[in-house]
């Protein structure tokens, strides 16, 4: 897992940014380079667009900052709004179909929730079938599990109330095991 | 199994899946395009802010060259450059005289400025501008009489007492009209002066009849004005000859 970025950390660095410090540029992309490309690379499955994609980020955060001094947000929510944007605009530009949500769909009666074996889902089978759910879904899931971010953390990211995270969260876990179900476990 | 524990066990599931790491080539591609995007980033900043620097010392020099004008033409006579900036203050000015008394007084203290600058002009001999300024004086004297008629109505002892100031400074006025009328020889000048303190009474019997009416209106007859006011209004004319001082 990713280590954990204090926002207190990244201000004196940006402030270097905006000043034209390369170094300091530097240690803003290591920081950031690795998750927003583990972000996106969940979002759209493709390593290729994962690479472009975080490229695009990264630059865009650190040419952008006399917009970031506007936001109110931690730069940190601000580097994974920008990812998701870019994310919602690659989907655009490939056409994507908009997901419908799994909340709602029926179990199979046959199937026996507590007989499912998640452990044996292959990693790249459970990615794919978030893939599969709503936008906020996937986005909440990826962010709490994936980038081990707190609900208080993504909640700034989605500009929504911890509450609402919660919620979602809780909606997107169980969308994902009623998608599961409807997958062999390879 | 109870749902939450079923979400809770698909929530470690999640957590415990490896982190997709980018190769280091594309790491290395990624840091060279946002290297190269950051320092054109720092070089527009720059730029930009050397744009704002240059922007600022000319709204400086600007506003440096601007207090200097308004500065210099505080004291400049009818015949300067500047003149038309000492004019268009006063127009300011005068927009920013909100009460009766406030546009009295603007009208008394440029009175006395173009009496200062007909003054001298006369001095320099140029006679066409004296007639000006003292033109300009009358104007003032004009608008002051004008406050104190508007105030008969509507407050008779404020105009009863402005009317007074300004029959003072009339009498003042007159006084120095009359020594200058007294050190000049050329004749358009002897009457531009002459008519200059004609005017100057007939404003001031503008302002006591108007004065007069409204002390008539507010108090009653206990309250009359003094014969002096009267017999101010009842100057003969300034035909040519210099007035005694008072």
């Amino acid at each position: 897992m990713f280590s954990k970025a204090n926002p207190d950390d990244d201000r004196p660095l940006i402030e270097r940014v905006r000043r034209g410090d390369q170094d300091a540029a530097r240690a803003l992309f290591e920081r950031y380079f690795d998750r927003i490309y583990n972000y996106v690379y969940a979002r759209l499955g493709r390593v290729e667009d994962a690479e472009d994609l975080a490229m695009d980020t990264m630059t865009r955060s650190l040419t952008r900052l006399d917009q970031f001094q506007d936001q109110g947000v931690a730069f940190s929510s601000w580097v994974y709004r920008i990812a998701h944007n870019a994310t919602i605009d690659h989907y655009r530009r490939q056409g994507k179909v908009t997901l419908v949500s799994l909340e709602n769909a029926t179990l199979p009666q046959s199937a026996d929730p507590s007989e499912m074996a998640i452990e044996r889902m292959s990693n790249e089978g459970l990615r794919s079938a978030i893939r599969d759910l709503t936008e906020e879904q996937q986005q909440v899931l990826i962010l709490r599990f994936f980038q081990d971010l707190t609900a208080a953390q993504v909640a700034d990211i989605m500009g929504k109330s911890v509450g609402a995270v919660q919620a979602l969260q809780h909606r997107a876990l169980g969308s994902l095991e009623r998608a599961l179900q409807g997958r062999p476990s390879n | 199994m109870p749902e939450a524990q079923r979400l809770e066990r698909l929530a470690e599931r999640l957590r415990s899946l490896d982190p997709v790491a980018p190769s280091p080539a594309a790491k290395i591609r990624g840091w060279n395009l946002v290297a190269a995007e950051v320092q054109r980033y720092g070089s527009r900043r720059a730029h930009a802010r050397s744009m704002g620097r240059l922007v600022l010392a000319g709204l400086a020099a600007a506003s440096l060259l601007a207090a200097g004008a308004v500065a210099a033409s505080a004291d400049s006579l009818p015949d300067s450059a500047l003149y038309p900036v000492k004019g268009a203050i006063e127009n300011v000015q005068g927009i920013f005289t909100f009460t009766p008394s406030d546009q009295f007084n603007h009208h008394l203290s440029l009175a006395g400025t173009r009496l200062r600058e007909a003054e001298a002009m006369i001095a320099r001999h140029r006679i066409d501008l004296a007639d000006q300024a003292l033109a300009g004086l009358n104007e003032q004297l004009q608008g002051a009489a004008a406050v104190v008629r508007t105030l008969a109505d509507t407050s008779p002892s404020l105009g009863n007492s402005l009317e007074q100031q300004l029959r003072q400074a009339i009498e003042t006025h007159d006084a120095q009209l009359a020594s200058l009328q007294g050190e000049v020889t050329n004749p358009t000048a002897i009457a531009a002066i002459t008519q200059a303190r004609d005017k100057a009474q007939q404003a001031l019997q503008v302002a006591a009849d108007a004065s007069r009416s409204g002390q008539g209106k507010d108090t009653g007859p206990s309250s009359q004005p003094s014969k002096g006011h009267a017999g101010g209004t009842e100057k003969p004319s300034n035909s040519g000859q210099p007035a005694p001082t008072p």
